[in-house]
């Protein structure tokens, strides 16, 4: 039987784990939820977020803490873009073009950044990687506290202007119907750009998060992309709530099942869960019924 | 009949010319080729191609090199003939290796393929080629590429470390070296943590079975593998740390392996010695690791960094540098001497046959180059294999220069210092 405290550093690990998890989720999830749109490049949208941070980096030596916000901003502008000049061409011909789409953007979007910045492995220098929080019975890095704290920043920040803003108000009206929502005045074209913005500025966010926890090149992302529809389906579609809590949640139960089971299982038993979820519940955990 | 004088000389100056002909100029079927085509097969993209271009880069010198030198004398076609680089993107995929291996062979019909990096990879990319093209494998260490019983493996060398070579060196060594400093009274606890790959599941069955077979004074007290994409390894290394263990000894590519050892002594506590294996000998893997890396060691057979140590490095370190703009690595080295033993053969063989080429390859007797031999030459053995000499490294910051530099503290006739024991080293008690 493993000791408390090596339980709870599992605890700590699972949970920072889950921030990068929850922050791709929910911006995978703020486009569906308003567009209706599968985004398969998510995680490629993740790696331009940590490059454009390293890129950003590099040539200012600013805090990567407050890059991280330019680079949210820059990919979000992309994002925008993305939407308006891709995804908006082909919206209604058939969830097949959009799904090629975005699986098209995957190979553009790698092969673009190791054009720009070669697939040699990068770092980020956090001025914090070297100092740690003594807690007594183990040691937590600054850059992982800074980076739950983040998150929690970042997700109350986006819960405060979904629920307190005429703006956020519209994007969540446009989420549950685009007819009444058009009805009552609202462009939903430019929440369509807006919602897309979004969640690849959270994409960039996670990327950022991720590039100054650990090493990264421009594949970076094809593994927290795909864990990120996972959390999207146990959470259920187009439920931020039930991003937040399923990536955390998926965060935990990986690190318990490598420390219990051994590291073969730690993506399986991602799918194991979402097997279970969808039996139990196939419209996830806070998906709604139609 | 009486033939004419005059028609006799002219005859014999005719069959004279036609013979002395056919003796110095190639014909119409011999027709002297643009090119002798060398295929390089890399991991140019997806997860090792840091190693890749490390591969292509190096290959790329030697080429122009020989081609500076007005190329290969292939003897069947009476002149030098300049060498030409095909790559073939394995795309770090075993499928994309095979796809990458089939257009070398088959459209671009090269004479000698070199490189494949991953074991896993090359298992696969090497089908195509099995009884048909030379391949001199320097990047994949299963010693299964050329041992393998279900496909021809007599057109395979293996022109780098396998797992058994350093596997071996590397348990000596902590035996040798560690376990009288922290466990003198006491099995040595080892701690495995490695890629779950067939190169990974390679190196630790080797270990293993070189534990068991020579019964060492050492204790397997934790064995965790990790997918192939993992970047987080902290609930690995709390495991571990739970174990309690003397050293750590990874396997795994630079990412990986740096994110270890980093991961581990600042995030975990696990202030232990960490072993390195070769393809961690890249200029990437100093630099990730940088203060973290201080008395840590690495496995190697190749280390520009630590010395010149023969007559070759240096030159070859300052012409890599002066044209990519940074250091070499040892996978570089690796595909570097095999073009050269491409060349080698080829002019042995004095013709472009891929049988001859083979042959030739196979008779290989050539001086060390970049990678050192045991022996001091380079031989193929029964099983396609070469014996290289490999180095333990022990690498120190420095806090000047604030770089992280390696000395090699094994061999003996190579080494510039002893191993010591960081600072920070905690005893698995």
């Amino acid at each position: 039987m493993a000791e408390i405290t090596t339980l709870i550093q599992i605890f700590i690990w699972g949970l920072t784990a889950g921030c990068i998890y929850v922050l791709m989720a929910v911006g995978l999830n703020m486009i569906f939820g308003v567009m209706k749109v599968v985004n398969f490049a998510h995680g490629e949208i993740m790696m331009l977020g940590a490059f454009t941070s390293f890129w950003v980096y590099h040539y200012t030596g600013l805090n990567p803490y407050f890059v991280m916000f330019i680079s949210m901003l820059l990919v979000g502008i992309f994002g925008v873009i993305i939407e308006r000049y891709g995804f908006r061409k082909v919206q209604g011909t058939g969830k097949l073009n959009e799904i090629f789409l975005s699986l098209g953007l995957i190979y553009i979007l790698q092969n673009a950044a190791v054009k720009l910045w070669t697939d040699d492995i990068r770092k980020i220098n956090s001025p914090f990687s070297s100092m740690t929080l003594d807690l007594g019975m183990m040691n937590i890095t600054y850059d992982r506290i800074i980076a739950i704290v983040f998150t929690a920043l970042i997700l109350i920040s986006l819960y405060l202007f979904l629920t307190r803003t005429d703006v956020g108000r519209a994007l969540r009206a446009t989420s549950q119907n685009h007819e009444a929502a058009m009805l009552m005045g609202v462009n939903v074209n430019h929440m369509y750009m807006l919602s897309f913005g979004i969640g690849s500025a959270l994409a960039a966010a996670a990327g950022t998060v991720a590039a100054i926890l650990t090493p990264f090149n421009p594949y970076m992302g094809t593994i927290p992309g795909i864990m990120a529809f996972t959390v999207i389906i146990i959470g259920g579609l187009g439920s931020i709530p039930g991003a937040i809590i399923a990536g955390l949640m998926l965060g935990l139960v990986q690190n318990f099942t490598i420390f219990y089971f051994g590291g073969a299982w730690k993506e399986a038993v991602a799918f194991v869960l979402l097997i279970i979820v969808l039996i139990i519940k196939p419209t996830g955990l806070f998906g709604e019924d139609h | 009949m009486k033939i004419p004088k005059g028609t006799i000389l002219i005859t014999s100056l005719i069959l004279a010319a036609i013979i002395t002909a056919g003796c110095t100029a190639p014909t119409d079927e011999t027709e002297v080729p643009d090119s002798i085509k060398i295929g390089l097969v890399a991991p140019l993209s997806g997860g090792a191609s840091d190693v890749g271009n490390d591969m292509k880069q190096a290959a790329i010198l030697a080429v122009e090199e020989i081609n500076a030198d007005g190329g290969v004398f292939v003897k069947d076609y009476g002149t030098k003939i300049p060498l030409e680089l095909l790559e073939g993107d394995t795309q770090t995929s075993p499928t994309e290796g095979v796809t990458a291996v089939e257009r070398l062979i088959t459209s671009e019909n090269v004479v000698v393929l070199v490189g494949g990096f991953s074991s896993g990879v090359t298992l696969a990319n090497q089908v195509p080629a099995a009884g048909k093209v030379p391949y001199i494998i320097t990047g994949a260490s299963s010693s299964q590429v050329t041992r393998r019983t279900e496909i021809d493996t007599s057109y395979f060398y293996h022109y780098c470390s396998t797992t058994d070579d350093y596997s071996q060196p590397i348990l000596q060594f902590f035996v040798d070296n560690l376990k009288p400093l922290v466990a003198a009274d006491r099995n040595l606890k080892l701690a495995l943590i490695y890629r779950d790959d067939a190169y990974g599941k390679g190196v630790i069955d080797s270990s293993i079975a070189y534990i068991e077979n020579n019964d060492l004074p050492i204790e397997l007290v934790a064995q965790e593998k990790y997918p192939t994409d993992e970047t987080d390894f902290h609930t690995y290394l709390t495991k571990i740390a739970d174990a309690k263990p003397d050293a750590v000894y990874t396997v795994g590519f630079v990412k990986d392996t740096s994110s270890i050892y980093i991961q581990g002594q600042r995030d975990v506590g696990l202030n232990t010695i960490y072993m390195a294996v070769e393809c961690n000998e890249d200029p990437a893997f100093y630099e990730l690791l940088g203060e973290w890396g201080n008395g840590q060691l690495l496995e190697s057979k190749f280390a520009p960094y630590a010395a010149d140590y023969t007559a070759m490095i240096k030159p070859y370190k300052e012409a890599y540098l002066a044209k990519w703009g940074v250091m070499p690595g040892m996978m570089g080295a690796d595909t570097y001497d095999g073009i050269y033993l491409a060349v080698s053969a080829i002019e042995r063989a004095g013709t472009l046959d891929r049988t001859a080429v083979n042959d030739a390859i196979k008779q290989t007797n050539e001086s060390e180059m970049l990678i050192l031999m045991e022996g001091g030459n380079i031989a193929f053995d029964e099983h396609n294999e070469i014996s290289p000499k490999i180095f333990i490294e022990q690498m120190f910051w420095n806090n000047e220069t604030e770089e992280l530099r390696p000395v090699i503290v094994l061999p003996e006739n190579l080494k510039s210092q002893d191993f010591v024991l960081p600072d920070s080293y905690e005893s698995g008690g």
